[in-house]
């Protein structure tokens, strides 16, 4: 490899940039070989950050300005087919432009790598950050991830390729990050040098499925109802491959980067001895972590469980956490309109999570931060006694709840 | 009793809206009787190519919950007759999504009719047919096969006289009676009536018999499981070609092993090897890169990719070098330029036979011009 | 940064055409079909060495199946839109691994083709797109058969105004329902974009024509663009035997005119150099009564139709390229 290597990487440093550019330093680290852009906020901020390092020849790809965000999808799509690594991204109705491409680049085992800024889809046009855009690629076999701060997502990135690209897995990855407060917010990141990256991961080698006149094979050919429920069942079984080997892979990321948390699906936080826990995803995590820790100073038994990787979900693992306490409180920056008990996306995968359980916990969804509004500790505390309330009383009056929103 | 199902097997495109007018009608006669039916094509050979087989159906049933059974399949298990609208589909037939070769009476079920539209004798016909274990009845309907095209339907009675022999066949399907009332509403036209009145008058069976037939079992392929699969829906491409029949002169392509194309054709080449003046152009401008240069510079259309599209005929500047023969003066798929090499003088006059015999024959495979059917109908006698 | 492209002289004469064949058997295209042909000149034109994008349409659907390739070289499969994205990812990508020391150091042909659908409706904004990076080679074919052919025949941008299909059937009160003229596609886009070193018009019934401009395109350097002209028995509705007479018909009534734009030069070649320089024309009768597309039309409509081929002829700028005519005309 003859990436261009400056001063950034070769030696481990702080920086303090959004997690946006912390992504960008990742495609950087990661030799990306072709990067497509389109502009639409919040995402694009990693795509400026990419020409302006690409400009600066601190990395070398072939960045490409796409007219849509289909065509920025199908060009990484069709260069990861000839063995290209390959980075992408978008947001709200961008991403959803792009629907066809990323279905695709799933079926056809492209392991792109793309990075969602959580935005709310219009109409109305909003920039805030939501969930819905990213959770519509939920059953397409996109790997999903949501990250909470702007070290997990450089992170993440590099774990990205390393597990998508992996041929036991060979599945797109999305990284969700939430709008503004991640895309746009500037934090103290470690950076590690391109050697220690190299160590972790390892070239693109798609082998007996590349696109190459030395290997000549046709890809994706037409086919009829004796086909496809065995093409699926494939998809499904790469899937299911996958959870180990983001077990390995995040292993030997703490092992090489001295970081990391017991587990690679999902983060614990004062969950011991609780009688509530609190399960969410993204930058949400950050207020819940301080109301948390004034409950626990008041006596109050609050936990805190962050969900990680959205697919592949961690089923056993949460099962294992969330089994054995009173309730659990599902706060959900989505909305899934009509749904069962008119509750958000999260809240059902945790109730179909935890249906087989011998002794099931309440079960109470919070509707909240939608269009990027703030989360404060006291909508926390508030969420916290209406469960309370129904421990207490052991009766449900509402499953689903909106926090803050003005009747 | 429980349903009735009729299959229509014809050539896509060529013999659709013919396919369609047989099986709506069954379903409108099915009703006057007080009867309940269904009339659909087969998804797979949707969207329709021309020339390649496809298949549509008619089920009738006395009631709904009986014809539930039948619904929201591809095609019948069984069917009680087979209507072959171009007999050179005796051959078996393979659809463009391909569900191996099948054998044209292969749904028929035992007892069952198998209608033919075809100027051949029964002898000829059944020859191409694989062989069944159980007997099924043959009903010639002496005809021109009719083909048109996807705009302009070539109405020479064909639909309205299989109806009426179908009838005979198949009287358990439907009453004559209400066949005919439905013509008459449907095209409002007293001759198409009487047309399939004569049919019906003069419609005949043939039993054929277990082990009467073509032996030849059809090519099957076992699909392989997800696991034999290849991931990220891959296939590995043609080999490279070489060599014609592998020597070192000539050039042959490698062609697709599951594939052939057999029975999608109407029609086949047939070479002058003695005036071709190796202009290339059949070679050239053949859509389906059927022919192996031989290593003296000539070409050898060969059957495993040949559609029968003509345009080899169309394009050749010698008179009589290319002819278009209808596929059932053929029992096999062999070289023509081996048979040549092997005996000139026998190949040749078998070739010249069978030009001057395909220039008597009046076989048309779609549009021609503006008034073109009109002109062709007039030619011909079996019209009431 | 172009990397360098293969070396295809143009072929002098039938009789040099490279025998080998990149397209054999194994597609489930229509009897006649001249779609099929422009892949498989296309493809012997560029040679082993080539990877090929096909997005959906005829030459996907029922061309590539599963276990049922009719492909020599590597193919693959791109949306209906894409064919301009595929063909950017493809060679970005090889650009990219090559120029990093990753994949070795060759010139490899990237074409990636289209219907009609997928290039003049679909893909015409990702197409443009393409043409405007120099720096990858790559070439997109759009073979146009004159409407949505796989799906059943439906009217596409690209189809001859009044032509029947699924979408535009004539009916007791409208006879004509296809109201549109057909989209000039290879000239908008040789005008629209200056820097492009080579777009063509072609057809298989000039089939020594069609190949070298494919061995032009991917020689030259840069993005390409082809537009063929695909007589399709099924859709235009006539006997299979005549997809090269009706080629040819549509060449020699002026229907469709054959044309390079080879750094900004236009030439008009073949038939329609001469018909430039004054052969006349057949009447478009000719070639509209052969095909059952058009067996609705009346007189009136003929004569329209005729009308406006003489426009292209006599009044553009340049003939099926551009249609302003100069004031002073």
């Amino acid at each position: 490899m003859t990436t261009v290597e400056t001063q950034l990487f070769q030696t481990e440093q702080e920086e303090l940039i959004s997690g946006s550019e912390a992504i960008a330093i990742a495609c950087a680290l990661a030799d990306v070989d072709v990067i497509t852009a389109y502009p639409i906020r919040p995402y694009d901020t990693v795509m400026q950050y990419v020409s302006k390092l690409k400009a600066d020849g601190v990395f070398d790809c072939d960045f490409i300005v796409a007219e849509s965000e289909h065509s920025q999808f199908e060009i990484v799509k069709h260069a990861s087919a000839v063995g290209a690594r390959t980075f992408c991204g978008s947001s709200g109705v961008g991403w959803f432009y792009a629907f066809e491409a990323i279905t695709v680049t799933a079926g056809l085992r492209m392991p792109v790598v793309a990075m969602v800024g959580n935005r709310a889809l219009d109409d109305p046009g909003a920039f805030g950050t939501e969930h819905n855009d990213a959770l519509a690629v939920r059953d397409l076999g996109w790997m999903l991830y949501w990250v909470a701060t702007a070290q997990e997502a450089l992170d993440i990135a590099l774990l990205s390729w390393r597990v998508a690209e992996d041929p036991r897995v060979l599945l797109p990855m999305a990284i969700s990050c939430d709008g503004s407060f991640l895309t746009h917010s500037q934090a103290i990141v470690n950076v590690p040098t391109s050697e220690q990256v190299r160590k972790f991961l390892p070239p693109y080698d798609r082998g007996k499925l590349q696109l190459h006149p030395d290997n000549p094979i046709t890809i994706a050919p037409q086919v009829n109802e004796d086909w496809l429920m065995e093409i699926r069942r494939q998809s499904d079984e790469a899937m299911h491959r996958s959870v180990a080997v983001i077990e390995e892979a995040y292993a030997d990321f703490k092992k090489t980067f001295n970081r990391g948390d017991p587990s690679a699906f999902i983060e614990e936080y004062m969950t011991e001895d609780a009688e509530i826990l609190i399960v969410g995803m993204g930058t949400l995590a950050l207020p819940v972590r301080v109301a948390i820790r004034r409950m626990r100073e008041a006596g109050k038994k609050v936990g805190f469980v962050r969900i990680k990787f959205f697919r592949p979900f961690p089923t056993e693992e949460l099962q294992r956490v969330l089994g054995g306490v009173k309730a659990v409180c599902v706060i959900d920056r989505d909305y899934s309109f009509g749904s069962p008990s008119f509750a958000g996306v999260l809240f059902h995968e945790l109730r179909s999570t935890l249906y087989p359980l011998e002794k099931r916990p309440l079960m109470l969804n919070f509707i909240a931060g939608l269009g990027g509004r703030e989360i404060h500790t006291n909508d926390v505390n508030h969420m916290v006694d209406i469960v309370q309330k129904a421990i207490d009383t052991g009766k449900i009056e509402q499953e689903a709840t909106w926090i803050g929103v003005r009747e | 009793m429980s349903t009735v199902a009729v299959e229509v097997v014809y050539r896509g495109i060529f013999q659709k809206s013919l396919a369609r007018n047989i099986v709506r009608n069954i379903v409108f006669a099915a009703r006057k009787d007080g009867k309940i039916g269904t009339a659909f094509g087969r998804y797979g050979d949707s969207p329709e190519r021309n020339g390649i087989p496809a298949k549509q159906f008619a089920v009738v049933a006395d009631n709904a919950e009986e014809l539930e059974e039948t619904l929201a399949q591809y095609e019948p298990t069984e069917v009680d007759v087979t209507i072959n609208v171009d007999d050179t589909l005796c051959k078996g037939v393979e659809s463009w999504a391909w569900y191996g070769l099948q054998p044209i009476n292969q749904l028929t079920k035992p007892g069952g009719t198998l209608i033919v539209t075809s100027r051949q004798d029964a002898d000829s016909l059944i020859r191409d047919m694989h062989q069944k274990d159980s007997p099924i009845g043959l009903s010639i309907l002496k005809s021109t096969v009719s083909f048109s095209g996807l705009w302009v339907y070539k109405d020479d009675h064909t639909d309205v006289r299989v109806l009426g022999n179908l009838c005979n066949v198949c009287p358990q399907l439907v009453s004559l009676k209400s066949m005919l009332e439905t013509i008459r509403e449907q095209t409002g036209s007293e001759t198409k009536v009487a047309s399939a009145q004569k049919a019906y008058d003069t419609a005949t069976i043939r039993q054929v018999e277990p082990g009467e037939g073509n032996p030849e079992i059809p090519y099957s392929f076992v699909l392989p499981g997800w696991k034999e699969m290849q991931e990220g829906v891959v296939i590995k491409a043609i080999e490279a070609g070489g060599g014609f029949r592998g020597g070192e002169g000539g050039y042959q392509p490698v062609r697709n092993e599951v594939f052939k194309k057999y029975s999608t054709r109407s029609m086949r080449p047939v070479i002058n090897f003695e005036t071709c003046i190796k202009c290339t152009l059949c070679w050239l401008q053949c859509p389906d890169t059927c022919f192996d240069v031989t290593p003296d510079g000539l070409y050898d259309a060969n059957m495993e990719s040949c559609c029968g599209c003509g345009v080899c005929e169309a394009v050749c500047p010698v008179p009589d070098c290319v002819t278009m023969v209808g596929e059932a003066e053929f029992e096999d798929n062999n070289s023509q330029w081996e048979m040549w090499q092997k005996d000139k003088e026998g190949y040749n006059s078998w070739m010249t036979l069978l030009v001057d015999k395909q220039k008597s024959e009046t076989r048309t495979h779609g549009f021609h011009h503006v008034g073109g059917y009109a002109e062709e109908i007039a030619n011909t006698e079996e019209v009431s | 940064m172009t990397t360098v492209t293969q070396d295809l002289p143009p072929v002098k004469g039938v009789k040099n055409i490279p025998l080998e064949e990149q397209f054999t058997s194994g597609h489930r295209t229509c009897q006649g079909c001249e779609s099929a042909l422009v892949m498989r000149l296309m493809i012997k034109a560029a040679g082993p060495r080539t990877i090929v994008l096909g997005s959906t349409g005829c030459m996907y659907v029922a061309n590539t199946t599963y276990y049922s390739t009719p492909w020599v070289v590597p193919w693959m499969h791109t949306q209906l839109g894409s064919s301009g994205s595929a063909a950017t990812g493809t060679a970005a990508g090889l650009a990219s691994m090559m120029r990093k020391g990753k994949m070795k150091q060759e010139p490899i042909n990237v074409i990636a083709f289209c219907g009609d659908g997928g290039g003049a409706d679909m893909g015409l904004s990702a197409i443009s797109a393409t043409l405007q990076h120099e720096e990858y080679n790559l070439l997109i074919l759009m073979y146009d058969n004159e409407s949505y052919a796989n799906t059943d025949i439906q009217v596409s941008g690209s189809s001859p105004w009044g032509a029947n299909s699924t979408f535009s059937p004539p009916g007791t009160l409208h006879r004509i329902m296809n109201r549109r003229w057909k989209k000039n596609t290879a000239g908008m886009l040789a005008v629209g974009h200056p820097q492009v070193r080579y777009i063509a018009t072609g057809c298989a019934s000039y089939a020594t024509d069609m190949m070298n401009k494919v061995r032009k395109a991917l020689s030259i350097g840069g993005p390409t663009f082809i537009h063929t002209l695909d007589p399709c028995p099924k859709g235009w509705d006539y006997d299979p035997m005549y997809s090269h007479e009706l080629g040819m018909l549509a060449v020699q009534t002026g229907i469709w005119v054959q044309y390079e734009v080879e750094d900004g030069k236009v030439t008009l070649n073949g038939p329609s150099k001469m018909l430039a320089k004054g052969k006349k024309r057949l009447p478009v009768e000719e070639y509209l009564k052969r095909q059952g597309r058009f067996a609705h039309f009346t007189k009136e409509d003929i004569a329209y139709y005729q009308s406006q081929i003489d426009v292209m002829w006599e009044k553009w700028w340049i003939p099926g390229v551009i249609p302003p005519s100069p004031e002073d005309d």
